[in-house]
């Protein structure tokens, strides 16, 4: 018998991570929003990191 | 809110309330008493239960922060809905009181609030206990109206005057598409005159969430039909679709660049009033 995907109750949250690395928060309430947010200096640190990789990555390749 | 729509509350809550024991707020027309605890489609009876309420700053620029109340129970089933858990029994949802949460939005507007913000769900089958809510909340608040739109006459006419700014959605166009996501055929028919009314007296933000694959059955008869009608409405296009598990009707996937570039161009192309 196949399996039903599990449905979620009231109250309960739901988070997704996509194969391609993003979060996605379904239906987040003030508290998961918060959380969200106190991750974002992390989300810049890295994504200044990648840009960095990146400008190393085309000036090895310039070069 | 309009201070005499304001004073008005009261006469307004009778017509709801007369209209609530053979109840045809909707299109659905069940006719059931919910005076006394019968129930249709939305599942509720005369009762409002906001089960959520917090300060959003995801909604469109003029909106935030916005104060989002929501409240269970809705007249629609779309099968991507991102708090259905609420809708499927609304009536076993504790709620808070309405004098509680009367305090809650003084307390949230006096931090900075700039709208209150009624949303579920659907406000409209709502209605009776949102504006016994209203009578005891300060007239000077913006509200908004963030709702499916797919409800009869009566209720654009009783929100004249109290909701300044609708939040309306307009989630498909395509009659096929409509009765397989969201539960309904007439979908498309009565947004279209609800939106036309409410841009009558109110300000309007038309919301289409892109629907990944529903680009000529949907997104595009949509952006041609406000061109059209009501070209300078501010229109505010959403591309956070998150696919339900499991999709039977919906999309299953997200949205790519491809396809939201592309509705971005088309809603470009036809000079629409295009709002973040």
């Amino acid at each position: 018998m196949k399996k039903k995907p599990y449905q979620r109750n009231a109250g309960e949250f739901e988070i997704r991570i996509l194969p391609d690395g993003r979060v996605v928060m379904v239906a987040p309430d003030e508290e998961l929003m918060d959380m969200a947010k106190s991750l974002e200096p992390m989300n810049e640190q890295l994504s200044t990191e990648n840009k960095e990789q990146n400008v190393e990555i085309r000036n090895e390749s310039e070069s | 809110m309009d201070l005499t729509a304001h004073n008005s509350i009261s006469q307004r809550r009778e017509t709801i309330n007369a209209e609530l024991a053979s109840c045809k707020l909707c299109p659905r027309d069940c006719r059931v008493n919910r005076l006394k605890g019968e129930v249709g489609f939305c599942g509720l009876d005369s009762a409002a239960r906001c089960f959520r309420e917090m300060i959003h700053n995801g909604e469109e620029k003029q909106l935030v922060p916005s104060h989002q109340v929501y409240f269970a129970g809705c007249n629609l089933k779309c099968e991507y809905c991102s708090v259905a858990e609420w809708n499927r029994c609304p009536m076993e949802v504790e709620g808070i009181a309405l004098e509680q949460l009367a305090k809650k939005i003084a307390k949230r507007r006096a931090d900075g609030a700039k709208t209150l913000n009624f949303l579920g769900g659907e406000p409209s089958v709502n209605i009776y206990g949102i504006l016994g809510l209203l009578e005891l909340v300060d007239p000077a608040t913006r509200v908004v109206w963030n709702s499916n739109m797919y409800y009869r006459d009566i209720v654009g006419g009783v929100l004249e005057g109290l909701a300044d700014i609708f939040l309306a959605d307009f989630k498909c166009f395509d009659a096929n598409c409509s009765r397989d996501i969201l539960g309904v055929t007439d979908y498309s028919e009565i947004v279209r005159t609800n939106v036309k009314y409410a841009c009558q007296h109110s300000d309007v933000i038309l919301r289409h969430l892109v629907l990944p694959g529903h680009f000529d059955c949907c997104a595009k008869p949509i952006l041609e039909w406000i061109a059209s009608e009501i070209p300078a409405v501010k229109v505010s296009l959403r591309f956070d679709y998150i696919p339900p598990i499991p999709a039977e009707f919906s999309p299953a996937e997200y949205l790519d660049n491809a396809q939201k570039q592309a509705v971005l161009d088309m809603a470009k192309e036809l000079k629409l009033n295009l709002i973040e």
